[in-house]
């Protein structure tokens, strides 16, 4: 409840500092249209939330198993190039504070959100293996209401994070 | 938002009339490229690999005709199966005919995210799911995952072939079934 409400603190900021600093080239006149943010903008910070949220899952099973990176490391990049490429899909007017939108809502739920991580390599990954298939779910929640190329972007994300929870639940630990 | 609930109905569904025609027929195309392709990938494989190849050329035919399905709903002429495919390389053994369906599943992953970019709720789903499920299979055949499954597919390589092959095409003959379907 209280992370929520922060979150929804730290979109609501950015979405006044945005048209303020947009408008300050403009003189005050611009002001009395704040131009509105594109549709697609809220989809991909929840997007990004749900892959943040991913990546500190991982890091925390990494930091708990070091013996697991091998598993890990190749799907966790796959996280991180998710990341960028959803990020680049937000143009940040420099100065502005918005940037970090993903980073934010990151540190304060997901770093110390996640449930803890389970004693055994086997449960651990069964934990990670649940993680990508709730996030492959996550990322079609607005599927219908994203402009095309994001739609395509989020299914092909979702599609990669259901292989990596079949992936997970194939290695065999020893 | 209550003003003309009538027009709006119908109008995302119109809106890419023609453009879903397309993308199920290149839908279509890959389905068909699958089922004749799986037919040359499990003549080269035994045991677990060509159950898994017998499983997704049904699989891949039964997606055939539920798009068929779907064109015929709209009044378009579903694009028939060609007799013969060129393949993207020769496939004379097993390491070949398991590079030949991770490509084939590639193809067709991509083929659907095409429906994901329409503005049909509905063809948007059923092509996301269709996404996952051929990304799916071809993660099973790689043994590894991509970060853009049909997105960014990967250039199709066969799997160190030992010697030049001689035919490009390998004749086709698919596991259950004498011949692919024929066109018409």
């Amino acid at each position: 409840m209280a992370r929520d409400a922060t979150r929804r603190r730290v979109l609501a900021i950015g979405a006044v500092t945005l048209p303020l600093a947009v408008a300050g080239c403009k003189g005050l006149g611009a002001l009395g249209t704040p131009p509105k943010p594109a549709p697609g903008v809220a989809i991909v910070s929840h997007a990004i939330t749900v892959e943040t949220r991913l990546i500190a899952h991982y890091g925390a099973v990494l930091a708990a198993m070091p013996a697991l990176a091998g598993t890990l490391r190749p799907l966790l990049a796959h996280h991180h190039d998710h990341l960028a490429r959803l990020r680049a899909r937000l143009i940040i007017p420099p100065g502005s504070r918005a940037p970090d939108l993903a980073s934010s809502a990151a540190s304060p739920s997901s770093s110390r959100s996640p449930r803890a991580v389970p004693g055994t390599p086997a449960a651990a990954l069964g934990y990670l293996r649940d993680a990508e298939n709730a996030a492959a779910d996550a990322q079609l929640a607005h599927l219908a209401a994203a402009p095309p190329s994001l739609a395509q972007l989020l299914a092909s994300i979702s599609a990669s994070e259901a292989t990596h929870a079949m992936i997970l639940g194939q290695v065999r630990h020893r | 938002m209550t003003a003309r609930p009538a027009t709006r109905r119908s109008a995302p569904a119109r809106a890419d009339g023609p453009a879903a025609v397309a993308a199920l027929q290149a839908a279509l195309a890959a389905e068909n490229s699958a089922v004749y392709g799986y037919g040359v990938a499990g003549a080269h494989l035994a045991g677990g690999k060509r159950a898994a190849a017998v499983r997704n050329w049904v699989a891949h035919q039964n997606a055939r005709d539920a798009l068929t399905a779907m064109l015929a709903a709209r009044g378009a002429q579903p694009a028939a199966a060609a007799a013969a495919y060129e393949l993207p390389f020769s496939v004379h053994g097993s390491a070949a005919a398991v590079a030949l369906a991770t490509t084939l599943e590639d193809r067709v992953s991509a083929a659907y995210l095409g429906l994901v970019g329409l503005s049909d709720p509905g063809l948007r789903a059923f092509g996301a799911r269709a996404v996952r499920t051929a990304a799916l299979r071809a993660a099973a055949w790689r043994g590894s995952t991509l970060a853009f499954p049909g997105l960014d597919v990967p250039v199709p390589r066969q799997a160190r072939a030992p010697t030049a092959g001689r035919g490009t095409t390998a004749q086709a003959s698919p596991p259950g079934s004498p011949t692919p379907s024929p066109p018409g």
